[in-house]
């Protein structure tokens, strides 16, 4: 496994973290405030130290180029969706005449960070597994 | 639509059975980049390819073929 491949392990699992600490959180602070979970997505700003000193050749780059665009991609979307998503559900369905200045944050961190670096992490190890089937000597 | 065939692990078994790991470091590349080039699931660039033609001691075209397929 290489640094690239465990950076992409070390996003899906803090992800994982985050949807289990949001689900123990939620009876007791209920959804918004469970939402902290998030933080621990956090530890994925260390992913940079790991194997700082690792080669990677011209593969491991066209594969973390590719990745790097899809998760800017789903960034974009997500992004994108969520903020519209808001309007619909503020001007239309609550019928409020502005948007909670809480609800930017939350969306540029949740549907902007999250799918950029999970995307990415996805894309990395779904690609590296299906370079490397063929294992031989 | 053409994709590119090698014949780079018969190669390396024509060359005293070199391994993949020798074969990458002489080439400078990861194994796992050999082995995706061995199994056609990676096409190398134009240096690489050159460096892997220097290394077998073939030219280019007898080691990488453009297989046309319909």
């Amino acid at each position: 496994m290489n640094a690239e491949q465990k950076r992409a392990w070390l996003a899906v699992g803090s992800m994982v973290a985050v949807a289990i600490a949001y689900f123990v959180m939620l009876p007791f602070l209920g959804p918004r405030a469970s939402l902290s979970a998030f933080a621990l997505f956090g530890v994925n700003g260390i992913a940079p130290l790991i194997g700082r000193k690792e080669h990677l050749d011209e593969r491991d780059r066209s594969i973390v180029r590719l990745a790097t665009g899809i998760g800017a991609m789903c960034s974009y979307l997500g992004f994108y969706a969520a903020t519209m998503g808001v309007w619909i559900v503020v001007f239309a369905v609550q019928r409020e005449r502005s948007v909670s200045v809480h609800v930017f944050p939350t969306m540029a961190i949740v549907a902007g960070m999250v799918p950029l670096i999970l995307g990415r992490a996805i894309v990395v190890l779904v690609l590296y597994g299906r370079h490397t089937e063929a294992s031989d000597v | 639509m053409s994709e590119v065939s090698n014949c780079v692990r018969r190669l390396r078994f024509d060359h005293d059975e070199m391994t993949q790991e020798e074969l990458a470091k002489r080439v400078g590349v990861t194994r796992q980049t050999i082995i995706a080039i061995e199994s056609g699931k990676y096409t190398p660039s134009l240096g690489l390819a050159l460096r892997l033609a220097r290394e077998f001691n073939r030219p280019i075209a007898e080691i990488f073929k453009l297989e046309e397929a319909e």
